[in-house]
């Protein structure tokens, strides 16, 4: 008994790491030749470089998998489809990212803590 | 493709406006916008640009006052010196100079241009058959500029738009106003959309104001409001003007309208 939650304890311990670990943003989030997405958005703490950019909004995983893969995906092509008004820019669109550049950003965002 | 993106905007801009305001009208309807976005800031902070909304920005800026000193005087030697008919640019202007720069651009009804304070320094050099200066460069007109320039600090912007100019105005507000560029910027995106939110780590600033501190010094050198938009004009991924360009001297004007009755103030130092 004692050993079973001894083991439920380490386990706890093992899963917050998991959950929060995160890769380091792609070139194209950081570039600012590229997405350069870091000019305007700030990340969750430990997920990439600390800014007080907030041109954008804050980007969180909660946030991104509550919008799916699709939605994250069709904002990055072409924000201006969902918000004409947006300043954010049409990454695909515009040929700024190519398809695989868009699709490291997606997985990206979906995994952040 | 930077063909393309140069037709582009051309004919943009070529396009015929058909409900233009009057300067004051849209001077009016800025204002009001920066009220409701920045109420905390009082509009005559706007002058200091990215420096008023951030107060470790405005403390650097102070520490540095002295930085200007070299630039600047090299700027008075230029100005001061012979040209090879024995004149120079301070006698080109009123006064040698003093207590003009708040009154340009002007609008020549002549030439029916937009004629910026660097365009006037390039027409007497000419005048005195004088190669005339890079409209962009930090270490000739950049370093007038800063001296020029620092003999109106303290005047209030007084730009005139008078009869027949509005077209000119109207053709910078367009500018201002029209996204371009593979980012899909307009000015207006960052400066009035997004004013006083952080681009990086640096406060946007409003569009009133923003030509009241120009040149800046940056590593050392004078660099002008023009140079500094073609920076934006190529962060915006768009083939940027050139210095002296119609379409830039039309932006000044437009934008230092904006400015009317804020406080010059030469040359602050700049390390973002």
């Amino acid at each position: 008994m004692r050993r079973a939650a001894l083991l439920a304890a380490l386990a706890a311990t093992l899963v917050v790491p998991c959950a929060a670990q995160t890769a380091a943003p792609p070139e194209s989030f950081t570039s600012q030749d590229k997405g350069y997405c870091i000019a305007c958005h700030q990340l969750p703490e430990g997920a990439g470089p600390r800014t007080r950019a907030d041109l954008g909004p804050a980007l969180t995983g909660e946030r991104m998998r509550a919008l799916g893969r699709a939605k994250v995906r069709e904002v990055i092509e072409d924000p201006t489809r969902a918000n004409p008004d947006t300043v954010m820019p049409p990454y695909g669109r515009h040929r700024i990212l190519d398809a695989a550049e868009i699709q490291r950003l997606v997985e990206f965002l979906l995994a952040l803590p | 493709m930077r063909c393309l993106r140069t037709l582009l905007v051309a004919a943009v801009l070529a396009t015929p406006t058909v409900d233009a305001a009057t300067p004051e009208a849209v001077r009016g309807e800025i204002a009001a916008r920066l009220r409701e976005k920045l109420p905390a800031l009082a509009p005559a902070d706007y002058a200091l640009g990215a420096a008023a909304l951030d107060p470790d920005l405005r403390a650097r800026v102070q520490d540095n006052a002295a930085a200007a000193a070299p630039v600047v005087a090299a700027g008075k030697a230029l100005w001061m010196r012979k040209f090879k008919d024995g004149r120079s640019l301070s006698g080109c202007f009123p006064n040698g100079g003093k207590r003009v720069a708040q009154a340009y651009p002007q609008y020549d009804a002549r030439l029916k241009r937009v004629i910026t304070l660097e365009t006037a320094v390039n027409q007497c050099l000419k005048s005195h058959n004088e190669s005339p200066y890079d409209a962009a460069d930090p270490d000739t007109m950049g370093a007038v500029m800063a001296y020029l320039r620092s003999l109106a600090d303290g005047q209030k912007a007084a730009v005139r738009v008078p009869a027949g100019a509005e077209e000119r105005f109207e053709q910078g507000r367009r500018l201002y106003f029209t996204r371009l560029g593979q980012r899909n910027y307009a000015c207006a995106s960052c400066h009035v959309q997004g004013a006083g939110k952080r681009f990086g780590d640096i406060p946007l600033s409003p569009p009133m104001g923003q030509t009241t501190h120009w040149p800046v010094l940056r590593d050392g050198k004078a660099i002008t409001l023009q140079a500094r938009m073609r920076e934006c004009l190529e962060l915006m991924g768009a083939a940027a003007f050139p210095a002296g360009s119609e379409e830039l001297n039309d932006l000044e004007y437009f934008l230092s309208y904006l400015s009317n009755g804020q406080a010059l103030s030469a040359n602050p130092y700049r390390n973002w």
